[in-house]
């Protein structure tokens, strides 16, 4: 496997023979190795959750972060290297605040997710007088969240800066056995609680933990609040209702 | 002198901006938008054409009146209509009119010292379809009213607006109140007269007049069938209307 690669897997812009861009592919295969991340879209607003992995007692949980504010009405969870979200995430709020500055009006769902995507693509050996570009493709994926015009929304991304907008959808390590749970019970009437416990217990499922309170994440974007992460109160009596 | 100095100190100016004449005008009913103006460019004593456009529809519910420097108005409705095409490509739908209004005083501040030397009056339907018109000064600052005239004559046609519309120094008979929204043909008689008289009073204003009127979806049109030189400008009967009523002015 590794001798047919060797000439085609160093530059990050090279084709392959087959017409493959293996750094592209890496990236994706970076995104398994990350921790399980779930989005559910329900008539009721989109809830995100993800396993928080707490490796050590000595590890404050509350300063795992993976699930982030973009805008008022629109939030994302990632799964991967989660650094790299950093950056793409920066990217999509000034994008959001521009808009809103512009065009005094909030930035559709699927107009960020393009935004990011473009940003996604911009990598590669950057040209003399350039200014200085990602020298690789992102290692992450996101789930973006929101609600505009067209209702709630969520959609998914990877380092190929290819976007698709989903009903639910895991990524992550866990997520071929999240994907055919949430396949198996996601129906198109469901309440936003309904949607909070399915996505806990496709977590449950597929964590190695105990899911508690402290090892996972739940955020939600509704008509009513917007985006907000769920804190541990909330959170705690979801958990103990499931 | 001789070896090519001055014995005087020089100056020497060059003035980028001239003032082509006209006026604008535009009224806002419940579910209704008036947008009208002269077709007169003129400069000084001069008349550059009886018939140049200063009204221009931009999407299928917004449009846009410039007056004040011609070549700064013509090239600001280029612009502006190149950011509606390219906001449709970005974001698949047309810029709603609040959008466009704050669209424009970014591209107006964008030129805040060397400013397009015009002022816009935007109308049309907003999202929840009701008739709206903001207003501009040359820099951007902008807002929303129930009526705007501006331009050559802006001193003769505002106050008779500010009567007509506002119901200013006008007091209701006991028990009434003044309506917040006239109808369409009042509206329109409104708007004739204003330019009727501005074309009278001011050199500036005749020739012909423009009258673009945009209907909210689902309004009826019956009030415009009577009308003379009508014509309509949207492609859908489903959806917001838009029409066009072109008339003459006295040309002297």
């Amino acid at each position: 496997m590794f001798l047919t690669r060797s000439e085609y897997d160093r530059g990050v812009n090279t084709f392959s023979p087959e017409g493959r861009l293996f750094q592209v592919e890496y990236a994706i295969e970076a995104i398994k190795l990350g921790s399980t991340t779930v989005g559910v879209k329900t008539p009721e607003g989109v809830v995100l959750a993800v396993e928080k992995r707490v490796q050590s007692p000595l590890l404050e949980s509350s300063s795992i972060e993976k699930i982030m504010e973009i805008d008022g009405h629109l939030g994302c969870a990632m799964s991967g290297l989660t650094a790299d979200a950093r950056t793409m995430i920066d990217h999509a709020r000034v994008t959001s605040q521009n808009h809103a500055f512009t065009y005094d009006e909030r930035i559709k769902v699927e107009s960020v997710t393009q935004a990011v995507c473009d940003l996604a693509l911009r990598f590669g050996e950057s040209v003399h007088d350039e200014d200085a570009m990602m020298s690789r493709p992102f290692g992450v994926a996101l789930l973006i969240a929101g609600i505009d015009e067209l209702g709630p929304q969520l959609f998914h991304t990877d380092p190929s800066g290819t976007f698709v907008r989903y009903e639910a959808k895991a990524i992550g390590s866990g997520s071929e056995a999240a994907q055919t749970e949430l396949q198996d019970k996601w129906h198109s009437q469901m309440t936003l609680r309904e949607a909070q416990t399915l996505t806990l217990r496709v977590l449950k499922q597929v964590m190695e933990e105990k899911l508690d309170h402290h090892n996972v994440q739940l955020a939600q974007v509704t008509p009513q609040a917007g985006f907000e992460i769920l804190d541990e109160v909330r959170l705690k009596e979801i958990v103990d209702a499931m | 002198m001789p070896d090519g100095s001055y014995e005087r100190p020089q100056q020497r100016q060059f003035n980028p901006y001239s003032e082509n004449g006209g006026t604008i005008l535009a009224i806002a009913g419940a579910d209704f938008s008036v947008i009208a103006g002269d077709t007169r460019q003129s400069e000084g004593y001069s008349i550059q054409t009886r018939y140049a456009p200063k009204v221009f529809r931009l999407t299928e519910r917004a449009v846009l009146a410039v007056n004040g420097f011609a070549a700064d108005g013509n090239m600001f409705v280029k612009k502006v209509k190149q950011r509606l095409e390219w906001y449709r490509h970005a974001h698949a739908k047309d810029m709603p009119l609040r959008a466009i209004a704050r669209l424009i005083q970014t591209m107006l501040y964008a030129q805040r010292f060397f400013p397009y030397y015009v002022y816009n009056i935007l109308g049309g339907i907003e999202e929840d379809g009701t008739g709206a018109v903001y207003s501009f000064d040359p820099v951007g600052s902008y807002e929303r009213e129930a009526c705007r005239a501006a331009g050559a004559a802006q001193s003769l046609v505002q106050p008779f607006l500010d009567n007509q519309i506002y119901f200013k120094n006008q007091t209701p008979a006991p028990g009434t109140n003044h309506p917040t929204h006239l109808p369409l043909p009042d509206v329109l008689s409104i708007v004739i007269d204003s330019f009727t008289s501005a074309t009278e009073r001011h050199i500036e204003v005749g020739d012909g007049l423009e009258i673009y009127v945009v209907l909210a979806k689902g309004r009826s049109t019956q009030e415009l069938a009577s009308i003379g030189g009508l014509q309509e400008l949207s492609t859908r009967a489903e959806g917001d209307r838009m029409f066009v009523i072109r008339r003459d002015l006295k040309k002297d």
